[in-house]
């Protein structure tokens, strides 16, 4: 037996560190494996640490099996993973094992499918094969006399699996490679700033290049997306695509099937089931599937191919991840083309100030689409309601449903845009004041009509409403504000005989109910949609005439210093629905500030002159992108304790020239699920001098869960929330 | 401490039954009354409109059939708001008077 040898083991515990074991066969890095650990087993990874400081061998445990039959995790995806776990702050291994799929989290062999094709075996060469009658079995068959990938198989006939299966028992056919022929279909003639578009990005391919792609909404960025796809596909290479939601996926997925539908693609989101997941992360990590789209999690995506990154609605929030590894996809995406030297394109309407800086700092280089790409499209008009003069009906301007009105009579779509779901946001005592509060966050209870109970939208607790005021007794209790679910039942009773559909995280859970919301939406069975920001990103819909915003005021004056970013660029995506095609749009938007510069920049679809008046406040007061920021959040049963272990965190940080330390401050929702928040930010102009801060101090503060056991903490490094 | 009012009055105008979120129903309505009261010896004209609310399930009942109608309440009296000090009586008993 060969004499064992030590080595370094990433397993999925909180701690940042790697962990020595023995092997007495040599083991790749990047394999997985069993090990004891702790009394009990888990899954590893094989890794390379400098940093491991080495374990005298006889108090070492042996490793127990190598897992796979794949080979080992490649590379280039073991240095993603280092760098994400270097640069936000998170352990190896937890940050390895959230980057893989299920089952690779478990101590189960994983294997590569069997992606050959089939052709036609020499036995066969002297069947006769099916009769022209049989038109499916005959034209498969005759297919066969060349290698076919899956998927070729199954464009000619969808009983093809079944028919592969039989004929290969039969001894018929026979598995050989078989790569898929590039299939293109017909696309839309490019406007000239599409074309130009495509031959800038495609004349960067074969090097690091990254490209900020702003065009305004309905101006063909996807259509820029297809044919550098197509481009890449030709030579060979796979495509990433990360885009905000999943439910953009499916959509996208489908449209980029049928541009390029013998070219297997892998979609990759938290909605899939385990083994869905895996298969196409094996298939993207092989290089098999040609493009792969996902949500942010797809970041992490081995590509043994990659020509190209692609990140769409790139300001999007939802890119951030918000617990545990709070990496920024986009970000990482950046990172990983460098990696591979490949460009990468950011696509959005309302590009993100972050982006925007990068564009002005020379880093990034920028193409625009300022125009609609169907040619009649016009941008829409938006005028602003102001309800400080007007009679209000639940919410309802009187112009506004004067404007609904005309649409549901012209049979022209609408859409209300309510950032609310639930029938009120609150109800109240009007006598006392009373309101209804999560008792186990700052708050408050929702009122849903449809399961009639109150809800908090934080936490998940639920209640029924009380008979009576908690504090005097009243049973006169009223829903204040309004939801959805309020505008939906005012609108039936305002618009008698329209058909009307809201949509929004209650109306949409099932799996299935976007492809009923869009053939209701294109079979013109719909008058008036309700929904929140679920709708406005990315959807579609031809025939939008009139979009009606309602409450989007609270956005103008909060707190936290990104609220009228993330307002404007929601506000321009809702407002961007309308008009497209060759319907001409129209914007309201009810508002007590008309005069809000934020609505001014709307009104005159002002997005660079908006971006670049928000940047400069942004350099006056040193906020990201103008400087570089770190939050250290802690939370416990009060604030006070959560306040105590960040002061003593403070006291241990020896600040450099240019670094700044605030706080602890209490977040902006101090009390979350019966937990109370507090954080420390750290900022500096420069990411480097952060992070060399971030190297001595977060070292020291190890030391100090012990005085402070009941207290929950973490690094979040680029925070967009407070 | 007494809060306690009687009034014989005719309704006016009757808004429509809701419900709180708890589903108890309310019904809100207007009344006015008229009568002659003796002061300091001497008998006088009285008018006077208050609003009025009906809570729990002799709403429903009486709900849509007030309006025009001339009633005999009795209940209490609360301000209308926090910040609405106009007075709302809450009907504990109601009788239609006849005639």
């Amino acid at each position: 037996m060969a004499h064992p040898v030590p080595l370094q083991v990433a397993i999925n515990v909180p701690l940042a560190m790697t962990f020595s074991y023995l092997t007495d066969r040599p083991l790749p890095v990047g394999c997985r494996v069993r090990v004891p650990f702790r009394g009990g087993e888990q899954t590893g990874v094989v890794v390379e640490d400098p940093q491991a400081v080495a374990v005298p061998a006889h108090k070492l445990k042996t490793v127990e099996s190598c897992l796979d039959e794949i080979p080992p995790l490649p590379a280039d995806f073991l240095e993603l993973i280092r760098f994400t776990s270097q640069y936000y702050r998170h352990p190896i291994g937890q940050t390895l094992f959230a980057a893989l799929p299920g089952p690779l989290r478990r101590p189960q062999p994983a294997r590569w499918q069997d992606e050959r094709g089939w052709r036609l075996s020499i036995a066969a060469q002297d069947a006769e094969g099916p009769p022209p009658r049989q038109k499916a079995r005959h034209g498969l068959w005759h297919a066969l006399a060349e290698p076919l990938a899956y998927l070729e198989a199954k464009a000619i006939t969808p009983q093809a699996p079944a028919l592969l299966k039989q004929w290969l028992a039969e001894g018929l056919v026979e598995r050989v490679d078989a790569e898929p022929r590039l299939q293109v279909a017909d696309g839309p003639i490019l406007n000239d700033e599409q074309a130009a578009a495509v031959e800038a990005v495609a004349g960067s391919f074969g090097g690091f290049a990254p490209w900020l792609l702003n065009g305004i909404t309905g101006s063909g960025k996807t259509e820029v997306y297809l044919r550098l796809i197509e481009r890449v596909l030709a030579a060979g290479q796979q495509v990433l695509v990360l885009v905000p939601e999943i439910n953009l996926t499916p959509q996208l997925v489908e449209r980029f099937a049928r541009r390029f539908p013998a070219t297997p693609l892998a979609a990759l989101h938290s909605g899939l089931a385990d083994g869905e997941r895996l298969a196409g992360w094996l298939a993207a990590w092989r290089g098999s599937a040609g493009i792969v789209i996902g949500t942010r999690l797809a970041v992490f995506t081995p590509l043994a191919r990659v020509g190209l990154i692609i990140v769409d609605e790139e300001h999007d929030g939802s890119f951030k991840q918000q617990d545990e590894l709070r990496y920024h996809a986009r970000d990482l995406a950046v990172w990983r083309a460098r990696q591979a030297g490949v460009p990468i394109v950011l696509g959005s309407a309302t590009p993100s100030l972050e982006s925007v800086a990068n564009v002005e700092a020379g880093r990034y280089r920028e193409l625009r689409l300022s125009q609609r790409a169907h040619g009649a499209a016009q941008l829409p008009t938006v005028r602003l309601i102001d309800i400080r003069r007007q009679k209000l009906h639940d919410g309802l301007a009187e112009p506004a449903i004067a404007a609904l009105r005309r649409r549901v009579e012209r049979k022209e779509l609408s859409l209300v845009y309510v950032n609310r779901r639930g029938y009120a946001p609150v109800i109240a005592c009007t006598e006392c004041g009373w309101l209804s509060g999560c008792p186990h966050c700052s708050a408050r209870l929702v009122w849903h009509v449809t399961d009639r109970r109150l809800h908090c939208h934080h936490c998940g607790h639920h209640e029924a409403p009380p008979r009576a005021c908690p504090d005097c007794g009243n049973s006169d209790l009223k829903p204040l504000g309004q939801g959805t679910q309020r505008i939906e039942e005012a609108l039936t009773g305002l618009l008698p005989g329209a058909r009307i559909l809201r949509i929004d995280r209650d109306t949409v859970s099932r799996k299935d109910a976007w492809e009923e919301i869009y053939r209701k939406v294109l079979g013109g069975e719909v008058d008036v949609l309700i929904g929140t920001q679920m709708l406005a990103k990315g959807h579609d819909f031809p025939a939008l005439s009139l979009v009606l915003v309602l409450n989007a005021d609270g956005g103008l004056y909060s707190a936290d210093f990104r609220a009228s970013e993330r307002l404007f660029a929601q506000l321009s995506q809702v407002a961007g629905r309308a008009g497209r095609a060759d319907t001409p749009g129209e914007v309201l938007v009810q508002t007590q500030w008309p005069e809000h510069p934020l609505y001014q920049a709307l009104m005159a679809h002002d997005v660079a002159g908006y971006a670049a008046q928000q940047l400069a406040e942004r350099r006056e007061a040193c906020f990201p992108p103008a400087a570089f920021q770190v939050a250290v959040r802690a939370d416990a049963k009060t604030v006070e304790e959560a306040s105590a272990f960040l002061d003593a965190a403070a006291a241990l940080a020896e600040l450099p020239e240019g670094v700044t330390l605030a706080g602890p401050a209490p977040a902006l929702m101090v009390r979350l699920a019966s937990r109370e928040r507090a954080h420390l930010l750290v900022e500096a102009p420069q990411r480097a001098r952060l992070h060399a801060f971030l190297d001595d101090w977060l070292p020291r503060l190890a030391g100090l869960q012990q005085a402070h056991r009941a207290v929950r903490w973490s690094i979040d490094v680029d925070p967009q929330d407070f | 401490m007494h809060n306690r009012l009687q009034l014989s009055a005719s309704v006016e105008r009757e808004a429509d039954l809701r419900y709180t979120p708890a589903g108890i129903p309310v019904l809100e309505m207007w009344l006015r009354h008229q009568s002659r009261q003796l002061q300091a010896g001497l008998e006088r004209d009285v008018s006077c409109e208050i609003q009025a609310v009906l809570i729990g399930e002799g709403a429903p009942r009486w709900a849509g059939k007030l309006t025009g109608q001339c009633i005999a309440v009795s209940g209490f009296i609360a301000q209308r708001g926090l910040r609405n000090p106009r007075l709302v009586l809450h009907i504990e008993h109601v009788e239609l008077i006849k005639g």
